[in-house]
Parts: C-alpha cells; sequence; structure tokens
C-alpha cells in the first residue's frame, strides 16, 4: 500500500523517504511540531509544550508580531524552563521580580503573587540561588521577561549541569529529528522481528550510528563491519564477514537473509559477496 | 552587556579568557588554602590546578564549588563570587558537559 509522502517535508525527519510505500512511524513526540496544519489544534499542543532553554536562547528568541508565538531558531516555542541563578530579588505589591543569570545572559522572571500568597515569593529562593523557573515568554514594552508559574531552588547541583545537557540534546533532536527516528516504536526486539512490512521504515541513511542501532547484535556487526570496508564494487565476501563478526555460521546466514530482505546489503559478484545498500 | 556574561570554563580553557578580563565560572574542588586566607588552591573539573585569589568576603566554604572569578593568568582567578556545591560532586561529568558546550555545533548558538 503506497501512501502519499506527506511526512517528506516533516522538518524533524530530515531526509524523508527515499523508498517508496512505507512512511514513518510514529507522529513527533514533541506536540510543538510546526509542520502539521490546524491552527486551534496546533496551538494547544504548543502551549502544553515545555522547551528547556539557555538564558542566551531566550534572550535571542524572536516573535513575528506581537501576539505571535516566540520563536528559537526557527521552532515555535510554548512554556519553557531554565536553570539559572537568581541575582536579585524585588518584591513589589502585585509582584516579585527575579533578575535570573546562567553565565550566557540575564533576563528577568516575574511571578504573580495571588492575593492568598501575601507576595512573599517562593520557599528556598534567595540571592545567588541557583533556581529552575519554569513559565512562558512575554514582553512588556520593549522589555521581554518570563512569566514564571514555578520557581524552585536547585538542590543538588547537578541539575545545572543536567539542564546544559538536555538543552543541547533537544536543540539536537530539533536540529536532525529524535535519535531513532527509524526505530522510534521499535523496542529491541527479537531477531525475527525486523519484518518487512510496509510500515516499517526504509532506513536508507548511510550513517551507522542512528539507523541501524534498532537491528539485533548480529546483523549490525555486520552492517558496521561492512561499511568499515573500504570502497569496493565486489564487496565483500561472507567468509570475512563471519569471521568479523565471530557469530557462528548459521546466525550469519539467517542475519544475512533478513537483511537483504530488509534491503539493507545486497549481493554482488555472486551470492557470497555483499554490499551495503546506500 | 558583555560584562555580565560569565562563560564556564575549565583549567584547560582559562587562557583564553585572560585577555578580555571577563569574568568565567569554573567549577572544581578546594584543595587547600593559604596560611593568611588569602589564597586558595583549586583542582579544576578537567584535573588541572587554579589558584583563587581571595577577599575577605569570600564565603567559599564546600569541598566543592563554582567560582566566578577574573583570569589574571592562565592558572589565576580573582574570586568574585562563588556556589558552594556540597561534598560529592562528578567532576568528569561535569567536565564532560563543559567541554561539549565548546562543541562548534553549540558555541554561538546555545552558549
Amino acid at each position: 500500500m503506497s501512501q502519499p509522502n506527506d511526512f517528506g517535508a516533516n522538518p524533524y525527519y530530515g531526509n524523508g523517504n527515499t523508498g517508496g510505500g512505507g512512511y514513518l512511524t510514529g507522529g513527533s513526540p514533541f506536540g510543538s511540531a510546526s509542520g502539521s496544519p490546524g491552527g486551534v489544534g496546533r496551538r494547544d499542543a504548543l502551549s502544553q509544550s515545555l522547551r528547556p532553554l539557555n538564558v542566551k536562547q531566550l534572550v535571542n528568541a524572536t516573535q513575528a508580531h506581537a501576539d505571535a508565538d516566540w520563536t528559537v531558531e526557527n521552532n515555535q516555542i510554548g512554556q519553557v524552563t531554565v536553570v539559572a541563578q537568581i541575582v536579585s530579588i524585588q518584591n513589589q505589591t502585585t509582584n516579585n521580580v527575579y533578575v535570573l543569570d546562567d553565565g550566557g545572559g540575564r533576563i528577568e522572571a516575574r511571578h504573580w503573587s495571588d492575593s492568598t500568597s501575601g507576595g512573599e515569593g517562593f520557599d528556598g529562593i534567595e540571592t545567588d540561588c541557583w533556581a529552575r523557573v519554569t513559565g512562558t515568554l512575554k514582553t512588556f514594552g520593549s522589555k521581554r521577561y518570563i512569566n514564571a508559574v514555578h520557581i524552585r531552588p536547585v538542590k543538588d547541583h547537578m541539575e545545572i549541569f543536567f539542564h546544559l545537557a538536555e538543552v543541547m540534546a533537544v536543540q539536537l533532536i530539533f536540529d536532525r529529528g529524535p535519535p531513532n527516528a527509524h526505530g522510534q516504536n521499535v523496542s529491541p526486539s527479537a531477531a525475527g522481528h525486523a519484518s518487512a512490512s510496509a510500515y516499517t521504515a526504509q532506513s536508507n541513511n548511510v550513517a551507522a550510528g542512528g539507523a541501524f542501532s534498532h537491528l539485533p547484535p548480529v546483523q549490525r556487526g555486520i552492517i558496521e563491519f561492512l561499511l568499515a570496508q573500504p570502497e569496493n564494487e565486489e564487496g565483500t565476501h561472507v567468509g570475512a564477514i563471519a569471521r568479523a563478526v565471530g557469530a557462528n555460521a548459521d546466525a550469519i546466514s539467517e542475519a544475512l537473509e533478513r537483511l537483504m530482505d530488509e534491503g539493507h546489503i545486497f549481493s554482488t559478484i555472486d551470492e557470497a559477496h555483499f554490499r551495503v545498500s546506500t | 552587556m558583555e560584562q555580565l556574561l560569565s562563560p564556564r570554563v575549565n583549567s584547560a580553557r582559562l587562557g583564553n579568557y585572560v585577555a578580555q578580563k571577563q569574568p568565567v565560572r569554573i567549577v572544581g574542588k578546594i584543595s587547600n588554602f593559604s596560611q593568611k586566607g588569602d589564597t586558595a588552591l583549586m583542582t579544576a573539573c578537567d584535573g588541572g590546578e587554579v589558584k583563587i585569589m581571595l577577599n575577605a568576603g569570600h564565603n567559599m566554604v564546600d569541598t566543592f564549588v563554582e567560582v566566578i572569578g577574573t583570569p589574571i593568568d592562565p592558572s589565576t582567578v580573582r574570586y568574585i563570587s562563588c556556589t558552594n556545591m556540597g561534598a560529592n560532586m562528578d567532576l568528569k561529568l561535569v567536565n564532560d558537559v563543559v567541554e561539549l558546550t565548546f562543541d562548534p555545533k553549540f558555541q554561538g548558538r546555545l552558549f
């Protein structure tokens, strides 16, 4: 069954499919995918999304017009979370203003106090402490600030480094798609299940890292060995593969068959020579 | 605005910031204080040694700290302030993250 390939245009799935028939499984797990049409549904999804960011990214975020969504490098953001140091706290009648600094920039966070909290701010928040602030980006006149929903002190300082790593990882996911784009819904299934159904994405990409990591170990070992060989029209002999991968002959032939069924490899000059499909 | 930035570095990268006199952040383990209490020695997250020139009002009390300071030379900073980070910290993990922030994929965009 061949479906029209709408997901080819989805920015989160990079190159899209070159093979016909299969389409990528699963929608983007990030509700804030800007590829899908439909105003209201999309906005709700966006406002429910939470993006970890640095202060620098917030300071550089752009907005098409006053009521538009904020954009960080071509990706829209809904709610945001940052981990930063509190430089100063100002308790005013209607709100508390915190100036945040994470080493890469400064931004204000405002928390509107409701009548019950008496304007005292959050527990445990003092000047110079590191805190996690969650909220939405807003502007007041020309100045931008985070409208803070929640602020809590950082207890384990490794959270600072966790946040840095998360910001980087999420940015890469927006740049390149999720790490296992093809195997997202595929748990480490038994060797037999690399089934050739129309719903399994064709992993046509060259990169052994992401594209083949859903394969069982013997198959993956074969692919990695083949990819490591110098460019050769004739391909690699099955004996060399077996010696390198180290599994027994039956396991190797079965793995080779499965790989061929999937289209990952093909035989070249004879039945005993193989190359990885590109 | 540049004066307000304080990039996080390790001992190896400290030298790159001496010329700009811009404050930097270094995470590390304090190994000792001088007799007079005016300097301290820190083993930074990448294992290199950094001397910290203190002032009277410093509040470095924990073993693991992040010092914000002005670089004086490639292995010395003058203390501005610090964050105490307790008695246990995986410095290798911290260093790995710090080194990642300098990766060309992220430098300039995120950091």
